[in-house]
C-alpha cells in the first residue's frame, strides 16, 4: 500500500524544506554577495540586496596582493596528496581487519581513532623542531606527511566499515577458485568496496582542505595553501569585508563545487557503518 | 576461520599503519613529556633546567584550567545537542516526500565544505559584529539594541558557529540511517493506529541509535580540538570565558611561548582526551558491535 | 682609435653582465603584517624586485598570528624567513639572543637621518637589530565638525576628565556616533597599548624597584575604573573585540568622536579616498590624568634580518630599501604623499610635500620624540617601557592582564577582580622567571 501523499502536502513540505535551506545556506550565499560589492556597500545599513554596482574590483585587489594559483595548487597537492598516501597505507590494514579479525582487532582500531584526540597545539614545538632536522619546513611534502598521519584513523575506520559489509563467502568462494592474494583484493574486494572508497576519498579531501593548524603553522611561503591565504585577510586595516568575501569565496569554491558534484557519492559511503 | 597464514598476512599488512601511528603518538608525545619537565621558555634560550612537576603545578592550580574544563565540555555537549537534535529533524524533513529533495539537501550540507577559518570569519565580521553585522542591521531595524554576540555570549556564538558547521555531517548520517528504515514496519504500525509522534518515538529513534552513535564519535574527535574557531573570533576570551583546553595550550605555548607549560598542558589535555576516548569507545564499540 | 672604443665598449658590457649575473638572483621570504603601509610596501617591491632581479615570496599575516609565527621560527632556528617584520618590544630582546644580525653597516644606508628615539628603541647595546620601517606614538584624533556642533574646544592638552566630558555631549547613540572609541580587543599591543599609557598617567606602573607586581594598587584601580566607565557608557558596541584596525573603521566611517590612539592612524584618517570623514578631523596631544609622562605610547615596526637566514646580503639589501627616504619618496609619489610610513625619518619630516599633504606631522613628530620608554612613570621602576616591560617575560603577563582588562569590559569580571587576577597571574610569571631574588 502507497501512501497518497496530497500535493498540498508535498507542497507544505517543499516550503519548509527551502526555507530552511536557505537559512543554513545564507551566510555562504551572503559572503558570496558581498564580494561583488564595493567595500562601502558591503557595510551599507540598511543592508543593499542585488541592486548594487556589481564590481569585480575585489577579486583584482586579492589577485594583485595574493597569487591565488599558487595557493590553490598547494591546497589540491597537499589534499589529494594526503589522501592517495593515506589510502595507500589503509587499505591493506583495513582489509585485514575487516577479514582477518583478531581478539585485538577492535581496540587497535579504537587506539587509532584515539590519537586523532592528541591536542595538535600541544606538539606544535616538537614537530617544529623535527621538520627543521629533516628539512620538512615549508615544504608540501611535509604537509601531505602530517595531513597523511592526521586523517590516517578516520580512511582506516571508514574502509573498515565498508570492508565488513563485503559477505566473507564471496572471498571465500574466490579462494576455493585458486585466486592469491592480490587477486582476491584486486578483482573481488576493490570494485565492491568502489562506492566506499570513494566516499572516503572525497571526506578526507574536504577534511585536508579545510585542515587550518599544520597547514598554517608549518608553512610560509612556498607551500602555503588557501587556509595561509585567507589568515592574512583577516582584520586587516580599514574596511576589509568585501575583501574578505572575495577571499573567502575564492577559498571555498573549488572544495564546494567539487563536494556538490560528488553528492551523490559522498553520501553514499558517508555511513560509517552506522546503517545495516 | 582464518588460518595462521592468514593471520600472519593480515598482522604484515596492519603494521605500517600501527608503526606510522605509534611513531606519529609516541615521537611527539615523548618530547612533549620531556619538555613538560623542563623550565622552557622559547623567547629564553639557556639551559632549560630540569624543574620536575613544576610546569604541572603551575597549570593545574591555574585558575583558566578549570575554567576551559568546564568550557570545553560544554562546548562538545552544545554542538553535540545542537546537531543531533537538528540533524534529526532535518532528516526528517528531508525525508519527507518533496520537490526538488536534492537542491534543499545540497543547501543543507553546504556549510560542511566551509574552513572553519573562513565560517568563523565570516560569523564574527558579516553577522555578529555589533556594529557593521547583519544581526546588528536586523535588530536596530526591530528597534532593538544591537546585541554583541562575542562579548556578551561568547561561548554561546563559538557553539553556535561549529554546530553550523557540524549540522550537515549529521544531518546526512542521520538521513542515510532514516532512509534504510523498514517502510513496512512503519506502514504496519500506521495500521495499527500508532500516531505519527508515536511511529517516531518507537520506530525512528530507536533505528536512529547507531548511527546517532557514530555521529556522537565523530564529532567528539573534532569537537574536542575545536581551535581556529577561537582563535579568529573571541581569542578566549574575554577574560577566559571561551578558552578551552586546546586554547589554553596555544596560549601557554605559542602566546607565551612558555614551551615547559604549554606540554605539562599538552600531557593533560591528552590525559583527559583519552579518558574520554575510553568512555567513548566503551559504549560505542558495544553499540557498533551489533 | 674606433675599434679601441668599441672594443672597451665590449668590455664594459660584459663586465656588467657577468657582474649581474654573479650578483645571482635570488628568492628571499619576507614575513609581514597586514597593516596598510606594508600592504603598499609589497605592492611597491615589484620595483625592487624589477630593478634587482630578484624575487621575494610574502607571508602577509595579522599580528597576533605573525608575532607567534616568526617567534616560533627564530627561536627554533627554523629559517624559514629572510625578513622578519617585528616590533621595538622584540628587537631588543631578541637582539641580545643573537637571533637577528646586527645592521649597523648597512651600505649607503643613511643612519644620521633615522630619529633617534627610534633607532634607540631598536637597539641592544648600541648595536641596531632592525631598522625602522614605520613608528607611532599615541595621540587624540577627533571630530572638528562635531566639537564645533556642540560648542566645544578641544585644547591642546586635554585631560582624561575632559575627555570624558566630551564625550557625554558628543555620543548621539541613536545616530551611532559615539564620543570615545578605545581598543578593546585583548592582548598586550592591543588593549595595553592604550590602557597601559592610562596607567601610567594615572600613577601607576607594572612593578616597583624589587620587581613586587604593584597590579592590585589604587593607581591601576583608577585608571581601570575610569575606562570601564567612560567606554561603558560612551564607547561603541562590541568594544572588546575592537583593535586597532576595528577603530579605525569606525573612525572613517563617521562613528566614533574622539578617538585615542597610534598616530600611524592619521595617514589614512585624513585619505579622502580611505576616509569618509578626511576633511572633519582634527588631532591633539595624548590626554593625561595625575602625572603629565607614560601617557604616550612609543611603538615601532622594523624590519629585521634573522641570523638564520641563508640569503642575508639579499636580505639586508630588501631591508635598506624598503626603509630608505627613497622608499618615502617612492610612496609619496605612487600613493600620495599623506600615505608615507610616518616616524622614521628626520627627512620625511622636513619634506614641504609631505607637511602641506599631513597637517599631523608636527604633532606625530613631537609625540614620537618626547616619548621616553626610561622615563614613563611617576615611581620608580626596573624595567624600560612606556605601554609594555621590555622582559621577555612580558608576553605572558601582558597576554593575561589584557585578557582580564577585556573580560571587566565585557562586564564577565569586576575590576576588582580583573586587577586580582592580573596581579595574581603576574606575580606567579615574574616569581617564576626568578626576578627579584
Amino acid at each position: 500500500m502507497a501512501r497518497a501523499v496530497t500535493p498540498q502536502r508535498k507542497a507544505l513540505n517543499t516550503a519548509i524544506a527551502a526555507l530552511i535551506g536557505a537559512l543554513i545556506f545564507f551566510p555562504i550565499f551572503w559572503t558570496v554577495l558581498t564580494s561583488f560589492k564595493t567595500e562601502t556597500q558591503a557595510i551599507a545599513d540598511p543592508p543593499v540586496w542585488f541592486a548594487f554596482d556589481w564590481t569585480l574590483e575585489n577579486y583584482t585587489a586579492v589577485n594583485q596582493r595574493s597569487d591565488y594559483l599558487l595557493h590553490f595548487w598547494n591546497s589540491v597537492v597537499i589534499s589529494v596528496g594526503s589522501t592517495l598516501l593515506g589510502l595507500m597505507i589503509a587499505v591493506p590494514a583495513a582489509w585485514a581487519m575487516a577479514f582477518v579479525p583478531g581478539r585485538r582487532t577492535k581496540d587497535i582500531l579504537m587506539w587509532m581513532l584515539s590519537t586523532k584526540m592528541l591536542p595538535s597545539v600541544g606538539v606544535l614545538v616538537p614537530i617544529y623542531l623535527l621538520f627543521r632536522q629533516l628539512g620538512l619546513l615549508d615544504t608540501r611534502m611535509g604537509l601531505v606527511i602530517v595531513l597523511t598521519l592526521i586523517n590516517l584513523p578516520i580512511i582506516i575506520w571508514m574502509l573498515y566499515t565498508y570492508f565488513r559489509e563485503i559477505p566473507g563467502e564471496i572471498l571465500e568462494a574466490a579462494r576455493m577458485d585458486g585466486a592469491s592474494l592480490r587477486e582476491e583484493v584486486t578483482h573481488v574486494l576493490l570494485p565492491m568496496a568502489v562506492p566506499g572508497m570513494a566516499s572516503t576519498v572525497l571526506l578526507n579531501i574536504i577534511l585536508a582542505w579545510n585542515e587550518a593548524f599544520w597547514t598554517l603553522n608549518l608553512t610560509a611561503a612556498k607551500a602555503a595553501p588557501l587556509t595561509a591565504f585567507i589568515a592574512s585577510y583577516s582584520s586587516p586595516e580599514g574596511l576589509f569585508y568585501a575583501k574578505l568575501s572575495a577571499a573567502s569565496t575564492m577559498a571555498i569554491a573549488p572544495i564546494l563545487i567539487m563536494g556538490w558534484f560528488s553528492q551523490k557519492q559522498l553520501v553514499r559511503g558517508l555511513t560509517f557503518g552506522a546503517v545495516k | 576461520m582464518a588460518t595462521t597464514h592468514a593471520r600472519a598476512a593480515a598482522r604484515l599488512m596492519i603494521s605500517p599503519s600501527v608503526i606510522l601511528l605509534l611513531g606519529w603518538m609516541l615521537i611527539p608525545l615523548g618530547m612533549t613529556l620531556y619538555f613538560s619537565v623542563l623550565r622552557y621558555n622559547l623567547l629564553m634560550p639557556g639551559d632549560n633546567p630540569f624543574v620536575g612537576i613544576e610546569n604541572y603545578q603551575y597549570f593545574l592550580t591555574d585558575p583558566a584550567f578549570t575554567a576551559a574544563l568546564i568550557n570545553t565540555l560544554a562546548l562538545v555537549v552544545g554542538v553535540l545537542a545542537v546537531t543531533i537534535i537538528g540533524g534529526t529533524l532535518l532528516a526528517l524533513l528531508l525525508d519527507q516526500p518533496m520537490w526538488a529533495t536534492g537542491i534543499w539537501r545540497i543547501l543543507v550540507i553546504a556549510p560542511f565544505f566551509v574552513m572553519p577559518t573562513v565560517s568563523a570569519l565570516v560569523w564574527k565580521n558579516m553577522f555578529m559584529n555589533p556594529v557593521n553585522g547583519l544581526f546588528a542591521h536586523l535588530f536596530k531595524s526591530l528597534g532593538l539594541a544591537p546585541f554583541d554576540f562575542l562579548a556578551q555570549a561568547p561561548l554561546f556564538s563559538i557553539i553556535w558557529i561549529v554546530s553550523w558547521q557540524w549540522l550537515p555531517f549529521a544531518t546526512l548520517i542521520l538521513l542515510t540511517a532514516m532512509q534504510s528504515l523498514d517502510r513496512e514496519q512503519i506502514e504496519a504500525a500506521e495500521m495499527d493506529g500508532a500516531g505519527a509522534l508515536s511511529r517516531f518515538r518507537h520506530i525512528t529513534i530507536p533505528h536512529l541509535g547507531r548511527a546517532a552513535t557514530v555521529v556522537v564519535l565523530i564529532e567528539t574527535i573534532f569537537l574536542l580540538s575545536v581551535f581556529a574557531e577561537i582563535l579568529v573570533t573571541t581569542n578566549g576570551g574575554p577574560g577566559n570565558a571561551s578558552t578551552n583546553l586546546t586554547y589554553l595550550v596555544y596560549a601557554e605555548s605559542l602566546l607565551r611561548f612558555d614551551v615547559g607549560m604549554g606540554s605539562a598542558g599538552g600531557v593533560v589535555a591528552i590525559i583527559l582526551a583519552n579518558i574520554v576516548a575510553i568512555f567513548l569507545m566503551r559504549a560505542i564499540g558495544k553499540n557498533l558491535d551489533a | 682609435m674606433l675599434n679601441t672604443r668599441f672594443m672597451m665598449g665590449t668590455v664594459a658590457g660584459l663586465a656588467l653582465l657577468s657582474g649581474l649575473t654573479s650578483a645571482q638572483a635570488e628568492e628571499i621570504t619576507i614575513a609581514t603584517v597586514n597593516n596598510g603601509d606594508m600592504i603598499i610596501m609589497q605592492e611597491l617591491s615589484s620595483i625592487w624586485e624589477k630593478e634587482t632581479g630578484n624575487t621575494i615570496n610574502w607571508v602577509v599575516l595579522e599580528e597576533n598570528v605573525l608575532r607567534q609565527r616568526v617567534t616560533t621560527d627564530i627561536a627554533t632556528g627554523g629559517g624559514q624567513y629572510d625578513v622578519m617584520t617585528i616590533g621595538s618590544y622584540e628587537a631588543p630582546i631578541w637582539g641580545r639572543q643573537d637571533w637577528l644580525s646586527p645592521l649597523n653597516d648597512l651600505p649607503g644606508f643613511d643612519y644620521d637621518d633615522l630619529i633617534p628615539t627610534v633607532a634607540a628603541n631598536l637597539s641592544a647595546e648600541d648595536t641596531l637589530y632592525a631598522v625602522p620601517f614605520y613608528a607611532e606614538s599615541s595621540f587624540t584624533l577627533y571630530r572638528k565638525d562635531l566639537f564645533k556642533q556642540a560648542g566645544l574646544t578641544m585644547p591642546d592638552q586635554p585631560t582624561w576628565d575632559q575627555i570624558r566630558d566630551f564625550a557625554a555631549k558628543l555620543t548621539d547613540k541613536p545616530n551611532e556616533v559615539y564620543g570615545l572609541c578605545l581598543r578593546g580587543k585583548p592582548g598586550w599591543g592591543e588593549n595595553l597599548f592604550v590602557f597601559g599609557t592610562m596607567v601610567n598617567t594615572f600613577g601607576g606602573r607594572w612593578f616597583d624597584e624589587n620587581w613586587n607586581t604593584t597590579i592590585d594598587t589604587p593607581e591601576w584601580k583608577a585608571a581601570l575604573d575610569y575606562y570601564l566607565d567612560v567606554m561603558t557608557k560612551y564607547g561603541p558596541p562590541g568594544a572588546t573585540s575592537n583593535g586597532f584596525n576595528e577603530n579605525q573603521t569606525l573612525f572613517q566611517t563617521g562613528k566614533c568622536a574622539m578617538w585615542i590612539d597610534a598616530t600611524s592612524a592619521a595617514g589614512r584618517v585624513f585619505d579622502p579616498a580611505q576616509s569618509d570623514v578626511a576633511d572633519k578631523v582634527a588631532f591633539t596631544a595624548s590626554p593625561v590624568a595625575e602625572v603629565p609622562k607614560g601617557n604616550s605610547a612609543f611603538w615601532a615596526w622594523a624590519l629585521a634580518v634573522p641570523a638564520s637566514s641563508h640569503k642575508q646580503d639579499v636580505a639586508k639589501e630588501f631591508i635598506s630599501w624598503a626603509t630608505s627616504a627613497d622608499y618615502v619618496a617612492l610612496v609619496g609619489k605612487e600613493k600620495g604623499w599623506v600615505a608615507v610610513p610616518p616616524g622614521t625619518r628626520l627627512s620625511t619630516y622636513e619634506n614641504p610635500d609631505y607637511i602641506a599633504a599631513a597637517p599631523f606631522a608636527a604633532t606625530t613628530l613631537d609625540a614620537i620624540e618626547s616619548a621616553d620608554p626610561n622615563d614613563a612613570t611617576a615611581q620608580p621602576v626596573p624595567y624600560s617601557g612606556i605601554q609594555y616591560v621590555s622582559i621577555p617575560e612580558f608576553q605572558g603577563i601582558g597576554t593575561t592582564v589584557g585578557q582580564n582588562i577585556s573580560a571587566a569590559l565585557s562586564g564577565s569580571m569586576s575590576a576588582e577582580q580583573a586587577l586580582q587576577s592580573s596581579q595574581r597571574s603576574a606575580e606567579r610569571e615574574i616569581r617564576r622567571a626568578g626576578y627579584g631574588n
